[in-house]
Order: structure tokens, then sequence, then C-alpha cells
């Protein structure tokens, strides 16, 4: 089956980023297709590039480049939810005059339409919130 | 038949607003801090919904609850939890 996964919350506030990895590795294990994950409302801060977290601890950020990279499931992520809290690759970044960026591939900031056509492509869309 | 999860505890509103969105041949599936409600002391909150009711095996490990849910709750694996969305043909999600 056609998977989409849409995640609300932000990376170390609440389980629910735990939730989304282990459930899309388990949908993987089993040889379903991820079709996207789309990150929306705090959920865009999964795509920080700059996340820096103490090497104890689940680099969640890099768990999903890392999913993305050996499955590749398209990492989506809400522009207008992503520049308002200061995410932003480098073409938006030149684009509003920042210094460096903040996203990077295989995160793409992507527009909310691109949610609507993964519901609309996708046998499921899971959805894991705060 | 849909699926419902729900992350809150039997504590929350959500819990309502959750029974009330079930249809007749729904199911619920219990994660986070969700499982708290497949505790025996918490089966009257869930009684609309008994039989049909599941907690993540995961959930329940990581909070010290495992083998302590009322026997009508079924547990389920995350491999479990992928299954009852295949089964399910939208899932809903609480929180």
């Amino acid at each position: 089956m056609r998977y989409a996964i849409l995640l609300l919350d932000a990376p170390y506030t609440s389980q629910a980023v735990h939730s989304a990895l282990r459930f899309t590795r388990a949908l993987l294990a089993k040889g379903h297709v991820v079709d996207g994950v789309f990150f929306y409302h705090d959920g865009v801060h999964n795509a920080a590039r700059l996340a820096a977290p103490p090497q104890d601890e689940p680099h969640l950020v890099d768990a999903w480049a890392e999913l993305a990279r050996e499955h590749a499931v398209p990492l989506q992520v809400c522009i207008a939810a992503a520049l308002r809290r200061g995410l932003l690759d480098e073409q938006e970044a030149a684009r509003h005059g920042k210094q460096g960026c903040s996203v990077e591939p295989p995160f793409e900031l992507t527009g909310l339409g691109q949610l609507v056509d993964l519901g609309l492509r996708c046998d499921r869309l899971i959805t894991f919130g705060p | 038949m849909l699926l419902h999860t729900l992350n809150r505890s039997p504590l929350s509103p959500v819990l309502d607003q959750a029974l009330a969105g079930m249809g007749p041949e729904d199911r619920l599936l219990l994660i986070e801090d969700g499982v708290l409600g497949a505790l025996p002391a918490q089966q009257a909150r869930y009684a609309s919904v008994a039989g049909r009711v599941y907690a993540l095996h995961e959930d329940l490990a990581s909070r010290g609850l495992l083998g302590l849910c009322d026997p009508t709750v079924r547990v389920v694996d995350i491999e479990g939890f992928v299954a009852l969305t295949e089964e399910c043909e939208r899932t809903v999600s609480w929180y």
C-alpha cells in the first residue's frame, strides 16, 4: 500500500516524532511504500539543519534524513509554517536577505497543496499530533 | 470501518470527543499517554467501545504497564498498528 505521514509536532517536545518514526520504519520494513512525510505546524522544526542534540540522545533530524536516503522517502516541509519559524533553505534565505540557511536536502520546502496531493494519491494518510 | 488513534489519558476531554466521533464498527487504538486507558480501573470510561479497544505494546512497556491491562483490551505492537491501518479504510488521529 501507499502511505503518507503527517507530523504536527517538533522534536524533543512530545512523543509524536518518536511515534511517527517508529511507525514509518515499521511500514518500510513491511514493504509498504511511503510516498511522503509532510511536516506541518511545529512539525517543521524536524527539518532544522542546525539541530545539535547531546550525543547520547537520538538525533531525530538525522533519523528522518537517514530514512530519506535509505528508502527514498520524500520529506516535505510546509513553506508557510517553516518561514515564520525561521526555517529557510538557501533559496528562501537569499530571497529574504538572511545569512545562512536552516533547512537543507533531503528536506524540501513545499506548499500545502503537496499535502492535499498526498492525501489524494495515497491509500492511507496517518497523522501524528502533539 | 475507521481506526481512531488517541494519545491522551482517560482524564482528557479529547477522549470524550474521540468516543463521540466513533462509529459502531470503528476501532480505538491507544498510543503514547493514551495507553493509561488500558488499565482495568479505567474501563467504565470506554464502555461504549468495549471489545474494540487496542493498546500499543511499546508505549505500555515504556510506562511499565505491560501485563496490567484489562483483559478486554487487545495489546498490539507497532506491526499490529500497521496492520490496523491496513484493515481500516481511514485513520483518524485524536490528540
